[in-house]
């Protein structure tokens, strides 16, 4: 199990990295901590001609405070979260999640711009990100756009990125001191991609409530209107599979195992 | 060829390697320092596992050229250590190896326990671990040769780790400025590409045999309505030459009959491109407006194969203006592409190649006989911009069949 021959460059800049991505004569891969891209060029699945490593660039390990939000850099890794090298915004949520993804080794190098963009529907940061509202910034030869996490995911392994675009950051708006989180992830061995993901984050004093259905099959279902989930007596897990249901979630197990993931992570944003 | 250079156990080392030779490889085959074992290699069971600038690492999924210049240390480096030490003697007192193949990796992922996590209770140990396998002790030994490291470090007072990491990105990238030009196309050898869709086209099929008592590991449903009439809708699909040009990245090969296909499939996802070449075998009920197809095929790139079984059922809606189209798909994945063909995952390529065949077959259709239209979606490329009105499209449909 060895990868195809293939080229290898690795830029100090943004701009020499969209540069290399320009060439058409080569089928060119970013390759960023190789944990996701690594396991499929190994088993040939991917045989590209050029990888341009962007583990060099600075710039994209950098953190940025605006005073609301929190830029990090795309190449900022799982256990970066972890550890709190990255400052906390989101009270504590990311760096929680963050400890459940994958394994230690694979966390050290595996990182955030990597994981959003391979587009696993089953992985942890598109998930928790959609909840806390982050957003990507796509950079380009041309400019550089923004899209809200749960966008940037068209499907299975298919992301919101043009030919030649670097996601180059992860927009990452602060918590007011009232807020909330709760995450469960549903797998049968830790470290594994989940079967359901339940995310949840409410910060009343933002007013924001985002709840996420994630792992399905596809891109995660946002709930935003608090009314679609909870009823007199509080959260509805039927409500919750009818959200699931109206999303294209055919299957009465899936619904019911989301519906169940989205009430724990509920659960335990109310015991925080 | 590249030449890399690392610091491996504190002596440097250089080695001329190419781009695609992985750190585990680096240090087996170029330096014999084959104490790091590979298993899987692909991230899942730890035994490559070694220390790259302080902290555990897959050397299976790093390729050296991305750790250049960056500490590396081995299990052949780990003699002297303190931690590990401790934690040999205790594996040894507890069980904790039998063939040891997984151990090399055990002991650099227990050692990064044993620091990071000084209170660790045993459940937590079992999470941090879970990351390596091990097929003969059943664990228990592991964890109570790592527990009770810990337990008389934390009896003693032992220091917990001290430097930790301050720098930000990939454990072992960061120490080399920029790289240009691995090229190996100066190589002897030309590199190993992907045959030309020409020279494959020569080669004669080599194709899996259709099994009559094939039952698929995982079937689907699916459906989507038609704005034309049963009839019409039936009879397009005993056309088999245009239902296949409907199909985003199919071709046939050579002139189907009514009841025998060969061809192939094109699917792209994401960064992978899978080709699928086979036959299939079609029977159709003309009473019940019910068909059938049988297939088999094969990808030879990720020499990966499937089998799949394929039924739909015509029944007319809206008065008969319209027609709607229940499919079952059951498939069998085998080989490589089955790692990643979790049954999620194929039912949205699934769903997004059947919302893209009902888009062109509508533009056929609409275009009436004899007036073949261009298909709409000629490649089931999720990444490019058509995607979002299929997507769109798609719950459209679902409002249809749902409301
Ligand atoms: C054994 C194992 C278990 C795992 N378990 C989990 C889990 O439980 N949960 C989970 O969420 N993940 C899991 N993962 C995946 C892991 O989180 C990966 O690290 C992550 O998905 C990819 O990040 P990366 O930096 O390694 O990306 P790479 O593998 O380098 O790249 C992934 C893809 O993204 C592209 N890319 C990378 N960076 C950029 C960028 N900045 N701009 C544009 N394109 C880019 C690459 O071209 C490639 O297509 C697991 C991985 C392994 C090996
Ligand atoms: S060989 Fe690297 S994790 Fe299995
Ligand atoms: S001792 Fe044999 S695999 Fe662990």
């Amino acid at each position: 199990m060895k990868p195809v021959r293939f080229d290898y460059e690795r830029p100090v800049e943004i701009g020499a990295a969209l540069a290399l991505m320009q060439d058409e004569g080569r089928v060119v891969k970013i390759i960023a901590g190789g944990q996701s891209l690594g396991p499929m060029l190994n088993m040939r699945l991917v045989q590209p001609e050029l990888l341009v490593d962007i583990t060099a660039i600075p710039a994209l390990k950098r953190i940025e405070d605006t005073g609301s939000d929190l830029i990090v850099g795309a190449c900022v890794t799982h256990a970066d979260f972890e550890d709190r090298r990255v400052p906390d915004v989101t009270a504590g949520a990311l760096a929680g999640v963050a400890r459940g993804i994958a394994y230690r080794a694979v966390r050290n190098r595996g990182t955030v711009g990597g994981s959003l963009t391979h587009a696993d529907p089953s992985a942890d940061w598109i998930s928790i990100l959609s909840a806390v509202g982050a957003r990507v910034i796509l950079r380009s030869a041309s400019g550089v756009r923004e899209v809200a996490v749960e966008d940037y995911m068209l499907g299975a392994l298919a992301a919101d990125l043009n030919p030649g675009e670097l996601l180059e950051a992860v927009r990452i708006p602060k918590c007011s001191a009232s807020a909330r989180w709760g995450y469960f992830k549903s797998c049968r061995k830790t470290g594994e991609f989940a079967h359901a993901i339940g995310a949840v984050l409410v910060d009343p004093d933002r007013g924001v409530f985002r709840a996420v259905m994630g792992a399905t099959e596809t891109r995660p279902i946002l709930v935003i209107d608090r009314a679609a989930l909870f009823g007199a007596s509080g959260f509805s897990t039927g409500a919750a599979e009818e959200v699931a249901q109206a999303a294209g979630m055919g299957d009465l197990l899936d619904r019911r195992t989301h519906a169940v993931a989205l009430r724990r992570a509920f659960e335990q944003a109310d015991a925080a | 060829m590249s030449m890399v250079s690392l610091t491996v156990n504190s002596r440097p080392l250089r080695a001329d390697v190419e781009p695609r030779t992985n750190l585990a490889d680096f240090l087996r085959d170029s330096h014999d320092l084959t104490g790091t074992h590979l298993g899987c290699e692909h991230g899942v069971c730890g035994a490559c596992t070694v220390i790259v600038d302080g902290e555990p690492v897959r050397s299976c999924i790093t390729y050296a050229v991305a750790c250049e210049n960056a500490q590396v240390t081995t299990i052949e480096g780990l003699n002297d250590d303190e931690v590990a030490g401790e934690l040999r003697a205790a594996f040894t007192r507890e069980h904790g190896l039998q063939c040891g193949y997984c151990t090399p990796g055990m002991i650099v992922s227990a050692r990064d326990v044993v620091l990071r996590m000084p209170d660790a209770s045993e459940h937590e140990i079992r999470v941090a671990m879970s990351g390596n396998l091990c097929r003969c002790t059943g664990y228990v030994g592991i964890v109570r040769a790592i527990r009770s490291v810990i337990v008389e470090r934390k009896a003693r007072g032992a220091a917990p780790r001290a430097d930790l990491r301050t720098a930000l990105g990939p454990v072992g990238s960061g120490h080399a400025g920029a790289f240009a030009g691995g090229a190996d196309k100066t190589a002897d050898a030309p590199p190993a590409r992907i045959a030309s869709p020409v020279s494959r086209a020569a080669t004669p099929r080599e194709t899996a045999k259709l099994d009559a008592d094939f039952v698929p590991q995982t079937s689907f449903p699916q459906s989507f309505v038609v704005a034309h009439p049963v009839d019409v809708v039936w009879d397009f699909f005993g056309r088999v030459d245009e239902v296949a040009a409907c199909l985003p990245g199919a071709s046939l090969v050579g002139t189907p009959t009514p009841e025998h296909v060969e061809g192939q499939i094109r699917v792209k996802v994401g960064p992978m491109v899978a080709e699928f070449q086979g036959v299939a075998d079609i029977s159709r009920d003309d009473a019940r407006h019910a068909g059938r197809i049988s297939g088999s095929g094969r990808d030879t790139r990720s020499n990966s194969a499937t089998r799949g079984l394929i039924g739909y059922t015509l029944t007319p809606v809206e008065d008969g203006r319209a027609t709607r189209v229940d499919v079952s798909i059951g498939y069998t994945l085998t080989g490589m592409l089955a790692q990643f063909g979790r049954s999620g995952l194929v039912q949205d390529i699934a769903g997004r190649l059947v919302s893209a065949f009902v888009q062109n077959l509508e533009a056929r259709l609409g275009q009436g006989e004899g007036a073949p239209a261009a298909p709409v979606v000629t490649e089931l490329n999720a990444g490019s911009l058509v995607y979002s009105v299929i997507v769109s499209r798609l719950k459209e449909l679902w409002r249809k069949i749902a409301g």
